[in-house]
Formats: C-alpha cells, sequence, structure tokens
C-alpha cells in the first residue's frame, strides 16, 4: 500500500497545461526521486501534494484514503511537510524563528514560548553541525546567510515538521559536498524511521546515491517509474528527453575546444584584487577563453565576480578590460564598459517577477543603447534572435516571467545580454536549479560565445559542469585562489584536493 | 574577512533588533533643543504635557505599525479615532456622565474600534482589495458615521473622563499610569505570536502561505488590533481635547504613518518595532513644540514642521549608516 499516491493530477494556468497527467506512489520508507526537465511539472506535481496548489483533477491518498488538500496549512495536518525549491522563509526573522514558524511553540495560549523555540530549532540545527558555515548561528538573520545557509534551513524547517511524508523540491542545489552529504545520512536515517519522501534533483550522482525508485516526468505526463538499482542513468536521461537510450551524461559531455585563443592581449585582466570576503586575486581572460572558478561555496569566487561588475566593494588591486582600467563603482558603469553578469539566484539578481517577457528581456538593451521610446515591434524583433538561440520555450513576449520554469527564466536572463554583445560574460553559478537539457542549450551556447570570441568567467558550483567546460580553473578556498588548473591538470582529483585542502 | 563580515553582520544583527535606535537618538537631541530654546519645556510640566497632547498620536502610531508589520496599511485610523471618539461622548452624555456610564463608553469604544478594525480587515485579506484604497474608502465610510452620531462637534465630554485624564494620583499625573499601562502592553504584545506571524507574513505572504500560516486571518487578526489600538488614540483625545468632534481624527492618519516609518519600521513590512513608532510619534511632536519654542511666524509654521520631518527622516538614514561605519 502506497503512503502517499497521485492518481492522473492535473493543473492548468490558462491555456498553459503545467501538469497534464502525474502520477505518482510514494511508499513509507523510501525516498521515491522525481526527476524530468524543467516545466516538465515536476515542481507543479510537488505543489498539489504540498496543498500549495490545487489540481484540477485527478485524486491524492493517503494511506489509501482519498483527501482534499485544501493549503498547506491542511497538508501539515494530513502529515506533509514541503521543501519549497524557491525557499519559504522570512528574510528578517532568525534561523530558530524560521524553523519553527510553521508550529510556533506557544505558552499561556498567546505567547512565543521562546525558551522551548530555541530547544527544537538547536535539534535540527544540530543535524548540520560542522557543515553550516561561517556565520550561520541559530540567532543569524535569515537574510545575512549565503544560498546555501539558507537552503539548509529550509531543510531544517521541513524536518522540524516531523511529518510522515517529506517532499524535497531541489534541497541541495546550491550545497557544498560535504553539506549534501550529511543531508543524505538524514535522510538514511528518516528512511529508516519509514518516512515517505519525495526527492527532486538535477544531479544524477546524488540521484543514483539516495535513490530508491525513480519516477519519470516529461511535458507534463508522468512516464513510469523504475527501481534505481535496475536502472542507469543513461536510461532515465533517455525517458526524459523521450529518445531511446543515449549516453549523455553531465560527465559525457566532450572537453571544451580550445579555441584559439590568439595568445594576444587579455580582454580582461585583475591584479591583486583585494575586498570582504576575498584577497589577492588575480587572472587573464583572453578572447574566446572560458575561465572557470572552482571550489566549495562561498569561497570567494561570488563575490570576486560581483566586484569585478561593480556589485561589490573593492579594496584595493586592479581591473583591466580592454586596456582600459576599470573601477565600476556601480553595474551601469561595468555594463557600459561592455561587462555582463548572470547570477544563479534569478529570482533576487534576475528576473522582474510578474512582468512580462519582453520586458524581462530588454533592460540592458535600453541601457546599452540609450534608448528614450521603442516600438513594440522593434524590441521584439531585436530580442528574437537571443531568445531563439537559447531554445526558449514560452507562449508569447506578452506572458509574465512567471509563467516559465527556472530553466526557461534562466534562459530569459541569458538572452537579455545577448541582444547588444557585451565583450566579457560574468556567469555566477548560472545554472542552478535547472535542468539537464537547459544546461545542455546553455553550455553549446558558451561554447559559440567563446568561438566568437567573447571573453567568459563561469563559476560553477557543480564540478563536472566546470571540467568540462573551462580551459582554465582557479580553485578558490578561504576567498584566495590556491590553485589554477590548467591542461592535464584539469581532472575531478585535482579539482577535490583543492578545493577541500585546509585554506 | 572574518572580522569585516562578522562586525557587519553583528551590526545588521543589532539594526534588526533594534531598529528604533536613530529614532532614539533624534528623540534625545530634540529634547535637547527643545531645552536649549525653552528650559521649561524639559521639565516635569513640560513633559507631562508633551505626553498628554502625544499620547493619542503614539497610540495611533502603535495602531498602525501592527499593519505596517504584514506590509499592509490602514488609512482609516484617523476617521476610526473621530468615530470612537463621537461614540463614547455620545454614550456618556446619553448615560449620563457618571463613572459607570464612563466605564460602559470605553467598553463600547473599543468594540467600535474592534468592529472598524475588522471591517477593513475582511475588505484587505479576505476580498483582497488594495490595503491603501480600500481603507481609504472606509475612512470615508467611518467619517460618515460619526458624523451621524454626531453630526456637530463641540458636543463637551463630562468631566469625569477628562478630569482623570488631566489629573494626578499620588501626586503622580495619571499620563504616566497610562504609559506604564501601555508600556506592559507592548511588552506583552511583542511577545505573541500573532505579532511574530504578522512579521513573517510582512516578509513575504506567499512564502508564509507555504509554511502553513493561515496568512489570511492573520492579516485580519492585524487590522483588529489596528482598530483596538485606535480607539485607545480616541481615548486620550477625547481626554486631551474634553469633547466629541467628528472630524478630530482625520488629519492623524499621515502623521501616524510618517511615525511608523520615522521609527525604523520598514513600510514594506517584515521588519520593525512598536517602541519605534511610539519615538516616531514623540519626534513628531517635538518638531511641532521645538517650531513654536523658535519663535517661527505663525505662516511660516507648517513650511517648518514639513522640513523638520523630512530632515528627520533623512537624518534616520544618516544615523544609520554613521553607525554601520
Amino acid at each position: 500500500m502506497s503512503k502517499l499516491k497521485l492518481s492522473a493530477v492535473s493543473k492548468s494556468y490558462g491555456a498553459t497545461a503545467a501538469l497534464r497527467r502525474g502520477d505518482l506512489s510514494v511508499e513509507a520508507g523510501e525516498v521515491h526521486v522525481l526527476i524530468g526537465s524543467n516545466g516538465s511539472g515536476k515542481s507543479t506535481l510537488c505543489k498539489i501534494a504540498a496543498g500549495s496548489v490545487r489540481p484540477d483533477a485527478g485524486t491524492v491518498t493517503i494511506d489509501a484514503a482519498t483527501v482534499t488538500i485544501s493549503g498547506p496549512r491542511d497538508a501539515r495536518a494530513l502529515g506533509i511537510g514541503a521543501f519549497y525549491q524557491e525557499l519559504s522563509l522570512a528574510a528578517h526573522r532568525s534561523v530558530e524563528e524560521n524553523i519553527c514558524l510553521p508550529d510556533l511553540p506557544i505558552k499561556s495560549g498567546l505567547f512565543v514560548d521562546r525558551m522551548a523555540l530555541s530547544a527544537r530549532a538547536a535539534k535540527y540545527i544540530a543535524l548540520f553541525d560542522g557543515v553550516t558555515g561561517e556565520g550561520f548561528s541559530a540567532e543569524a538573520i535569515v537574510g545575512d546567510l549565503r544560498a546555501d545557509q539558507r537552503q539548509l534551513v529550509e531543510i531544517m524547517k521541513t524536518l522540524a515538521t516531523e511529518a510522515p511524508i517529506l517532499i524535497f523540491d531541489e534541497p541541495t542545489s546550491a550545497l557544498d559536498r560535504s553539506q549534501v552529504n550529511r543531508f543524505f545520512e538524514i535522510l538514511t536515517r528518516l528512511k529508516a524511521e519509514g518516512r515517505a519522501m519525495i526527492f527532486i534533483s538535477h544531479r544524477m550522482d546524488e540521484i543514483f546515491t539516495i535513490g530508491d525508485r525513480v519516477t519519470v516526468i516529461r511535458d507534463g505526463e508522468t512516464v513510469g517509474t523504475w527501481k534505481i538499482a535496475e536502472t542507469s542513468q543513461a536510461a532515465v536521461i533517455g525517458h526524459m528527453i523521450g529518445e531511446p537510450e543515449r549516453p549523455a551524461g553531465p560527465q559525457a559531455v566532450a572537453e571544451p575546444a580550445k579555441a584559439q585563443t590568439d595568445a594576444g592581449d587579455a580582454l580582461l585582466s585583475v591584479r591583486g584584487l583585494s575586498g570582504p570576503g576575498y584577497s589577492d586575486i588575480g587572472f587573464e581572460v583572453r578572447k574566446g577563453e572560458v575561465v572557470g572558478f572552482g571550489g566549495l561555496h562561498g569561497q570567494g569566487q561570488s563575490r570576486v565576480l560581483r566586484a569585478i561588475f561593480g556589485d561589490h566593494p573593492v579594496v584595493s588591486g586592479e581591473i583591466v578590460l580592454n586596456g582600459r582600467a576599470l573601477s565600476a563603482r556601480n553595474p551601469h558603469e561595468a555594463i557600459s564598459r561592455g561587462l555582463a553578469y548572470v547570477s544563479g539566484d534569478r529570482a533576487r539578481d534576475g528576473i522582474f517577477k510578474g512582468r512580462p517577457i519582453i520586458e524581462n528581456l530588454t533592460p540592458i538593451h535600453y541601457l546599452v543603447r540609450k534608448v528614450v521610446l521603442a516600438r513594440p515591434a522593434a524590441l521584439r524583433a531585436a530580442a528574437t534572435p537571443a531568445v531563439e538561440a537559447l531554445h526558449t520555450k514560452f507562449e508569447s513576449f506578452g506572458h509574465p516571467i512567471d509563467s516559465l520554469s527556472g530553466g526557461n527564466q534562466q534562459k530569459v536572463v541569458i538572452a537579455r545580454w545577448l541582444i547588444d554583445r557585451p565583450d566579457v560574460l560574468l556567469l555566477d553559478d548560472p545554472t542552478k536549479g535547472i535542468d539537464l537539457s537547459a544546461k545542455a542549450d546553455l553550455y553549446a551556447l558558451i561554447g559559440r560565445l567563446a568561438a566568437e570570441g567573447l571573453g567568459i568567467v563561469l563559476y560553477s558550483s557543480d564540478d563536472a559542469e566546470l571540467l568540462a567546460n573551462a580551459h582554465r580553473i582557479l580553485v578558490f578556498n578561504g576567498g584566495r585562489v590556491t590553485r589554477a588548473l590548467e591542461g592535464a591538470d584539469r581532472t575531478q582529483f585535482n579539482l577535490y584536493q583543492a578545493a577541500y585542502e585546509a585554506a | 574577512m572574518t572580522a569585516a563580515t562578522s562586525s557587519l553582520g553583528g551590526f545588521r544583527r543589532t539594526m534588526e533588533r533594534f531598529p528604533f535606535l536613530p529614532a532614539l537618538l533624534i528623540l534625545v537631541a530634540l529634547l535637547a533643543l527643545n531645552g536649549f530654546y525653552q528650559p521649561r519645556s524639559v521639565s516635569f510640566v513640560g513633559i507631562t504635557g508633551l505626553l498628554k497632547t502625544y499620547l493619542a498620536l503614539m497610540m495611533l502610531a502603535i495602531a498602525q505599525t501592527y499593519v505596517v508589520y504584514a506590509g499592509d496599511i490602514d488609512l482609516s485610523v484617523g476617521a476610526i479615532v473621530s468615530l470612537v471618539n463621537c461614540t463614547i461622548v455620545v454614550v456618556m452624555q446619553q448615560l449620563g456622565g457618571d463613572t459607570l456610564s464612563v466605564l460602559s463608553a470605553i467598553g463600547i469604544g473599543l468594540l467600535v474600534g474592534l468592529a472598524c478594525g475588522l471591517i477593513n480587515g475582511v475588505a484587505v485579506a479576505a476580498f483582497r482589495l488594495q490595503a491603501v484604497v480600500a481603507t481609504f474608502a472606509t475612512s470615508i465610510f467611518f467619517t460618515g458615521v460619526a458624523l451621524y452620531v454626531l453630526p456637530v462637534a463641540g458636543l463637551p465630554a463630562p468631566a469625569a473622563f477628562w478630569r482623570t485624564y488631566g489629573g494626578r494620583f499620588f501626586e503622580v499625573p495619571f499620563v504616566f499610569f497610562a504609559i506604564a499601562a501601555l508600556g506592559i502592553l507592548l511588552f506583552a504584545l511583542v511577545r505573541t505570536k500573532l505579532a511574530m506571524q504578522l512579521l513573517a507574513v510582512g516578509d513575504d505572504a506567499q512564502r508564509a502561505f507555504q509554511s502553513g500560516l493561515p496568512v489570511t486571518a492573520i492579516r485580519i487578526k492585524g487590522y483588529a488590533l489596528t482598530g483596538l489600538f485606535a480607539a485607545l488614540a480616541a481615548f486620550c483625545v477625547t481626554g486631551d481635547t474634553a469633547s466629541g468632534d467628528p472630524l478630530v481624527g482625520g488629519k492623524m492618519t499621515l502623521y501616524s504613518v510618517a511615525a511608523v516609518v520615522l521609527g525604523g519600521t520598514a513600510l514594506s513590512g517584515g521588519s520593525g518595532t512598536v517602541i519605534g513608532s511610539v519615538f516616531g510619534a514623540l519626534i513628531i511632536g517635538l518638531i511641532n513644540s521645538l517650531v513654536y519654542f523658535v519663535g517661527t511666524p505663525s505662516e511660516w509654521q507648517n513650511f517648518v514642521q514639513g522640513l523638520a520631518i523630512l530632515v528627520a527622516l533623512m537624518a534616520g538614514i544618516l544615523v544609520r549608516r554613521g553607525i554601520r561605519s
């Protein structure tokens, strides 16, 4: 008997069918992986189970009894706890307050029992003892934390529900290896306790490490469910993309073609750059070169990219772009000098929430070309090649950006920079939380742009992506570059070793 | 790196816990200025007078804070003050003006405030109307009811009411007891589940919903609390003016919003303190008296008051930056 079973559930938003026919059956004591490309309906399926989306049709049963989940509160009462991909944290509240927020401990019927709150939160914080990173504490304000730390808080909050059914919608997208390992230890323990868990991830290695069964969903329909032990990565990818097996896991991406880096002048050169959170950074990016930033999360990679872009303080050092010194006080100056920056945190740094796709595509165009008045038709014409280059799927330019899946949103954000070509593209973990086919599109584009002579700096939290796409990898550790990997040194082993050794 | 980030985090944490610090500094500076231009204004009698006059605005600023916590706003608080003011004055007059009538009027006044708050809450949270427009509309509606209850200003409140408000007990003015009681009330309210839930809703309503919070009910409760505090403000107004006036509260509404912002509470919701709003109300009061004490010609008083509030807002931001560096 299944613990949780969703049968033929569907959900449409206007004309767009987010989920056409979702079937999912989760047993007690298993980690059930849900996989599919972005926009395939996984998140919608999870949100239906979590109560934050109401299905148009279909049935949900828990312990073989049909239930109606009318909201997240209802879901909690039915024993379902959910980790939301976009997180459900209050930025101004502390870590411990967020962990206990759904069910605040009360005394005298009216007041928050701070002691009980701290004690309960401490229990879940302790689970991640040692991997939470610098600046993390029970009293820390969530808005001050790094993305990976916020993700850990959301995990703690989900665990604190102590619900028999737990849904994790991409809980590991920002976590580093040690954090993921700890999380998997916890999941293994919960499995032994007989909890039923749904787990979404785009990292194949994770899926095959922790999963018991996998359900593949494609274009809003469940394709099937297989035992992990009886399938292979290639088979799963085949089901996802709807083609028979083809050997195209992320590990199998070909080495990046060494574009003819005409050993000429550097497009971007950085010397002795220091500031809050990073120090003494130096590197050069030549035309057609992809320089990779590697290492564990939050070792200063993001900060350096932001500092170059004028969005993070620089204390000392120099940046030279196209032979001229650059000291951008704000992103506006950096953009007008030909820099582009794409953040992996699209919700915070990328999209204009609730606004049409065309408005999300054109702000840089307005800025670079100093457009004052524009005809909609001309804007659409300018934007079309950029979105097409990325195979972006969308209904029309007028639809709000939120109607797109995460991967397609990110494609729009990247396309925004391609209408007027920059000289150097700074990519700050751009594939965080987007699916394999969108990643493939993105990296194909990066390769093309490099071949056309752009300089690219790529920070990725996915080592395999980094190895497959960067010509040279600078490994960050404690805010410094501890190792530069080139040529034959560019191996997984060296990358791990440099990332994990004490700074 | 470690030192830089942790001191920055420490600062943010301090500001997050005590966002009213800049307001407190401005308040002290204004008190000093008042004392400089008019030494008697910072005497016991002077402070008593200031509190007596501005207790109503303090209450109203507190009222406004609870909806602002949740990212909402209430532009009808002033109209609620007017309605409660008229209602209790009429009730006390009808019942004869003795102690019992005062107590029943207070009870009825609180119920009226609560009812107004619930109407606002249902309109904004349950019917999902825009808070600014919906409460603007209800403010006109409440004023209409106030004009029906008391068509002309000037009906005097019974002596038992205003003598108590302006009087002394054991040689201590009544307003100090009121402030002490208010302090205890706020101390308790800060610790309630509702306060934290309002802040969580203000942070991001969708996320609060996904966390399983009853968002609509929480927002309605916020408006109800606002209505109750607006009724308390009306009692202070009645004690201070000793009469009923169907338009008395109207101009106080935006002052309450200004006080909330001066106190360091974010209008976007999610962070703030009620004590900051109390300081904000006092800042406005001290600015008004300072403008008078420095001898501004009467035709220039509004001009200078407005300018001074702008300066105070700016000073708040500068103080915040100053603490950071």
